[in-house]
């Protein structure tokens, strides 16, 4: 939609010709007024043009400042320490010095392998029944509301709930497992929604012709649909990873916010860095270099999440590559 | 036994089974949303029946004398979301305009993709910045301690910008072409157009974007949390220190029991509730878009 004309003169040349073939015969005095009326209204109009144009202009430079910003003061502050191996790996200290947050980052892939692992068939699942099965059902009205509702609920009440309901009710306490279960609602309309659009981008022809060889509509979907899905699909779960990794408030009452050892079964506590940040931040006071550990954790944090938003895109399109199939656009 | 069945009926059984199953899952978003309404409303039963909705919907919180009244903290979401929307909307519609109408296609691409990149910036991480960059700027700058009303809001624009950025340009682009054509055709301006044509043509759409962005920061929590302040009192200017619901769930969940902790829960029942009205409004909007189409 670029490259819109900047026609300013067309609209009052019209009136103009207008008003002289009504003011006949030709009176000079009143075409010079009307001409210098007609002038200033169409300068007027090329000036607020102007203006608009400067002024989108500024507000997207704005835009890619913030966001400029936000990275360059996240990463001046914190990847130094970030990149430390011995920070990394290291491991937490809760009154001296010089800890590092090993457990944390093995905490938040471990609880983002979990979620996917339970998130992604279920919505890819739900996506097949909305894209291939369910078409316009009054069902299908029924889950897209369900998945509004659910995608609008804030993600702290998630966290609330999913104690309830999780740690305490199914009796799993603080832990991994239950963090993972509280996420998987969370990220469920998201996960089913690219998957959706995944589906929805594969070919009419392809099904057409499958169903037409005499394959039934799971076979069709299983042998056709889906393979030719699996970049939209993955983009879609990747990104999802992002999200679990960066979400804190809905971690924090399920999972935990401190631990001083690599978390080995899903029934145990764990302190994903997102939340441990908060916990950082809370008892700050505790360990002298708090500060430090937090500039570190939330650049490697932050790192992490543009890492895998890049992900996201390659692996698209290279699976899309290598399958020959369709695109992910975008 | 159950191989001999004839292969045609197997064949549909399986057919049948997998449609359920791929139905159950579907149905899990239903599940999920009524289960969180149901054990959050369970769980704030107390505070309704103990305390009594009188006391939850005042303008006192001190558990210690029974006090559970969620007034302030209900006034502080409402200030920093419409602090946030007045600051985040004008640039992120101003954003999707320049995306949809001025920028070159290179600029394009490269502008849309740096606002997918801020979309995926944790809330923590933004919150951690706040804290540690732009409050101290905002108390040099102000005079005052620097957390507050108007650090919330600063956070919460750069939170709903990528939001209604996205939902805009989607409306901006499905005005039709024709539209912008026959506008320029009569000799408008860049500007007329848009002012006369594109902006009242793509109004409900818009209209969706902010109210999305709204659901946004109303349930926006650790970003918030880190330049709140954190006071249990009514926001008196821009600079002074207050809680929102979410931040007040977040910072006292943990050490709360009785009906305090079910008072919390009473909140969150509140944010399931504002966040279903907005979903509710995007539909009715919607709805009458498609009717006036």
């Amino acid at each position: 939609m670029s490259g819109l004309g900047t026609n300013t003169a067309g609209k009052e040349m019209v009136n103009l010709q207008v008003v002289e073939n009504i003011c006949e015969p030709k009176d000079e005095r009143l075409e010079r007024i009307l001409r210098e009326h007609i002038d200033k209204h169409r300068r007027k109009a090329a000036l607020a043009d102007r203006a608009f144009t400067a002024a989108t202009w500024s507000i997207a430079a704005v835009g890619l400042g913030i966001l400029g910003f936000v990275i360059a003061a996240i990463f001046v502050r914190g990847l130094g320490t970030a990149l430390d191996p011995g920070f990394l790996f290291g491991k937490p200290q809760a009154i001296k010095e010089g800890g590092g947050i090993g457990p944390m980052v093995a905490s938040s892939f471990y609880l983002a392998l979990l979620t996917v692992a339970l998130v992604v068939p279920v919505g890819v699942g739900a996506a097949v029944y909305m894209s291939e099965f369910a078409r316009e059902s009054r069902a299908a009205r029924l889950v897209r509301f369900g998945a509004d509702s659910l995608s609008a609920v804030p993600s702290v009440v998630f966290g609330i709930f999913g104690m309830v309901l999780f740690v305490v009710y199914f009796g799993l306490g603080y832990s991994l497992l239950a963090g993972a279960l509280t996420l998987t609602l969370l990220n469920l309309p998201t996960v089913m929604r690219t998957s959706e659009e995944a589906l929805k981008a594969v070919p009419a022809s392809y099904r057409e012709a499958s169903l037409a060889l005499g394959a039934t509509r799971w076979e069709t979907v299983k042998k056709v649909v889906l393979p030719s899905a699996v970049p939209g699909i993955t983009t879609g779960a990747v990104l999802a990873m992002g999200r679990i990794v960066g979400e804190s408030a809905a971690v924090i009452y399920t999972v935990g916010i401190f631990v001083r050892k690599i978390p080995v079964s899903p029934l145990k506590p764990a302190a994903p860095m997102a939340a441990h940040i908060w916990h950082t931040y809370t008892e700050g006071a505790l360990v002298s270099d708090w500060m430090r550990i937090a500039n570190g954790e939330a650049a490697f944090l932050l790192l992490l999440v543009l890492a895998l938003n890049l992900a996201a895109r390659l692996a698209a399109r290279l699976l899309a590559k290598k399958t020959g199939t369709v695109k992910e656009s975008g | 036994m159950k191989r001999q069945g004839g292969s045609a009926l197997e064949g549909i059984d399986r057919e049948w089974i997998v449609k359920k199953t791929m139905l159950v899952m579907a149905m899990m978003t239903v599940l999920g949303i009524l289960l969180i309404i149901f054990f959050v409303a369970k769980e704030s039963m107390p505070a309704f029946t103990k305390a009594g909705p009188a006391n939850l919907f005042s303008s006192t919180w001190d558990p210690k004398s029974g006090r559970y009244g969620m007034l302030i903290f209900f006034t502080g979401t409402i200030t920093t979301t419409v602090g946030g929307l007045l600051l985040g909307t004008p640039l992120a519609i101003g954003s999707a305009l320049f995306l949809t109408q001025m920028a070159p296609r290179r600029v394009r691409s490269f502008f849309a993709r740096g606002v997918e990149l801020l979309a995926g910036v944790p809330s923590i991480v933004l919150g951690w910045l706040g804290f540690t960059v732009m409050v101290p700027w905002l108390r040099s700058a102000t005079n005052s301690q620097g957390t507050g009303v108007l650090a919330a809001s600063i956070i919460l624009a750069i939170m709903v910008l990528p939001t209604i950025t996205a939902i805009s340009k989607d409306a901006l682009e499905a005005v039709p072409r024709t539209y912008i054509d026959a506008s320029l055709a009569m000799g408008a301006t860049r500007w007329q157009t848009v002012r006369k044509v594109l902006i009242p043509a793509a109004k409900p759409g818009l209209l969706v974007a902010v109210i999305l962005g709204m659901g946004r920061a109303i349930g926006e929590t650790m970003a918030v949390a880190l330049v709140i302040g954190p006071a249990t009192a009514y926001p008196t200017s821009l600079t002074s220190p207050t809680h929102t619901l979410t931040t007040k769930i977040l910072m006292e969940m943990g050490e709360s029991t009785g009906v305090q902790r079910s008072a919390l829960f009473a909140m969150g029942l509140v944010l399931l509730l504002l966040s279903m009205a907005m979903i509710m409004l995007v539909r009715m909007v919607t709805r009458q878009r498609k009717e006036a189409a």
